[in-house]
């Protein structure tokens, strides 16, 4: 299966000196990681920058109204995420330091998916008594790593809902699309020719 | 004392005025499509009408204290957007006059999201002489009142008439010459 | 509208700049804004004819306060603003995207093991 990737430009934009949420620090060697990447994402949003991008959201797209309501819950969004031209430009131990503190008791580990291409996917959620009070997704292949940490009170699920709309791909009707897409190009094409 | 106080008001009626414009930044973001376009229909080249649109934008920003109201504004924009166009477009005169003879043919995606006919209307449109040109897109793209259309390109309202009347009847006949469409109202 | 000038009103449809250009043109009248203010005082001091009547545009200028440096402001924090929204929807893309990865990587997983 083609994995769909996100063409990446190099950011390196921190719109905050804080680097990461109080009990999550981002291990600083992963800077390294972006002299060694092709394109890289850098994205550091603590709360106030939150809520100065939220004053910004469009009140008419339901995309934004959407994400509005979710960032009012949160203290802080961070992307790292690089792009190699090769296998081998990283290991797992660029990472460890972050893993090591995944491992504390307030956080769980809810999805662990390993595939035979050297695909490695982890969530992890912080949990504060019931609530979530953070998510992290660490994905690692071959050529691509990339940690997201979102720092507040959000569920996967709600994050998973934005499939489908901001340009986010929503797998289960991807096959579909695609089928459909082809079948009405094709039409378009026939038609454009009788006409001339 | 009379010049202090004259000063005074005139900042005064200006911040009046101010008041009810939107922030800098949602003006250009509520109008950049009306700006950008009615630089691409002169200039039919994305990155020199992107340009010149910011050109219009950064004219504005320096300008801003003189804006009196979201009409204004609009009006502002609109004339000298079309301005800025027609000159930049003389400038570039080769290009901007192409007949449609020897304009290129629609790309793919031309093809694909445009109608046959509507790859066709805006070729002609960029090849008629740029008076009329000008009017076909204050008065097709931007849906303006002649008269409108007459403070923004500083002409008579029945100029502006009688080139909007040249100008379709210049179209219709490239169209039904060149598409074989017959009786075209 | 007749019909034709209909099918005008269609073929000259608006159309959007490249997706940052709000950002771009923010970007550029703060650094005109920087450039302004470093010249504006140079001029300004060696200029000796302006000087009386400076002092009293001056006066007005700070009894009033500045539309000028009011609408400055308002730019940078509405700069700010839109590149933290355009960072902020990045984010979420990266996210959203990710975890629906992750969901389909584990039902490929569950097909498997069935």
């Amino acid at each position: 299966m083609k994995k769909p990737f996100l063409k990446l430009a190099i950011i390196a934009i921190s719109l905050s000196p804080v680097w990461a949420a109080d009990d999550l620090k981002l291990p600083f060697n992963l800077d390294k990681l972006a002299e060694r990447a092709t394109e890289s994402v850098d994205v550091t949003l603590d709360q106030s920058t939150l809520q100065l991008a939220s004053g910004f959201l469009s009140k008419d797209d339901p995309d934004e109204v959407q994400v509005k309501k979710m960032i009012g819950k949160l203290k802080g969004i961070y992307v790292r995420s690089f792009e190699f031209d090769k296998e081998g430009q990283y290991s797992m131990s660029d990472v460890q330091a972050l893993r090591a503190q995944l491992k504390g008791p307030n956080w769980s580990r809810i999805v662990g998916v390993k595939s035979i291409k050297g695909e490695n996917t982890e969530v992890y959620l912080l949990k504060n008594g019931d609530q979530i009070g953070g998510i992290v997704v660490l994905d690692a292949e071959p050529k691509e790593l990339t940690i997201v940490h979102v720092d507040g009170s959000i569920s996967p699920d709600e994050l998973s809902r934005l499939g489908g709309h901001m340009g986010i791909p929503e797998f289960s009707k991807e096959k579909k699309k695609a089928k459909k897409d082809h079948a009405s190009d094709a039409k378009e094409d026939e038609q454009d020719e009788s006409e001339r | 004392m009379g010049a202090l106080l004259t000063a005074t008001t005139s900042i005064t009626t200006t911040r009046e005025g101010q008041a009810s414009l939107p922030p800098f930044a949602s003006v250009v973001e509520g109008h950049k499509a009306m700006v950008y376009s009615i630089a691409w229909q002169f200039l039919h080249d994305r990155v020199a009408a992107d340009e010149l649109a910011q050109d219009v934008f950064l004219q504005l920003h320096k300008n801003w204290a003189s804006i009196q109201s979201p009409a204004h504004l609009l009006f502002w924009l609109r004339k000298v957007a079309t301005h800025r166009a027609i000159d930049a477009a003389r400038k570039r005169k080769s290009k901007a006059e192409t007949s449609l003879e020897e304009a290129d043919e629609p790309t793919v995606l031309e093809r694909v999201h445009d109608s046959f006919l509507a790859s066709y209307l805006k070729r002609m449109v960029a090849s008629l002489p740029e008076k009329q040109r000008s009017v076909i897109i204050l008065r097709y793209q931007e849906e303006m009142e002649l008269e409108e259309i007459a403070k923004v390109l500083s002409m008579n309202v029945s100029t502006v008439k009688t080139q909007i009347s040249r100008a379709l009847e210049l179209l219709r006949g490239k169209v039904s010459r060149r598409l074989g469409k017959e009786n075209v109202l | 509208m007749t019909p034709f000038e209909e099918d005008l009103k269609q073929a000259l449809k608006r159309q959007e700049p490249a997706g940052d250009f709000t950002a771009r043109v923010l970007e550029r009248c703060a650094q005109e804004d920087a450039k302004k203010r470093n010249g504006f005082w140079h001029g300004f001091w060696t200029a000796p004819a302006w000087r009386l009547g400076a002092v009293t545009a001056a006066l007005v200028l700070v009894a009033g306060g500045t539309a000028y440096e009011q609408h400055e402001r308002e730019v940078k924090r509405e700069a700010r603003g839109m590149e933290a929204k355009r960072q902020l929807i990045l984010a979420m893309r990266i996210a959203g995207t990710k975890l629906q990865e992750v969901q389909q990587r584990v039902k490929e997983s569950e097909q498997i093991e069935q």
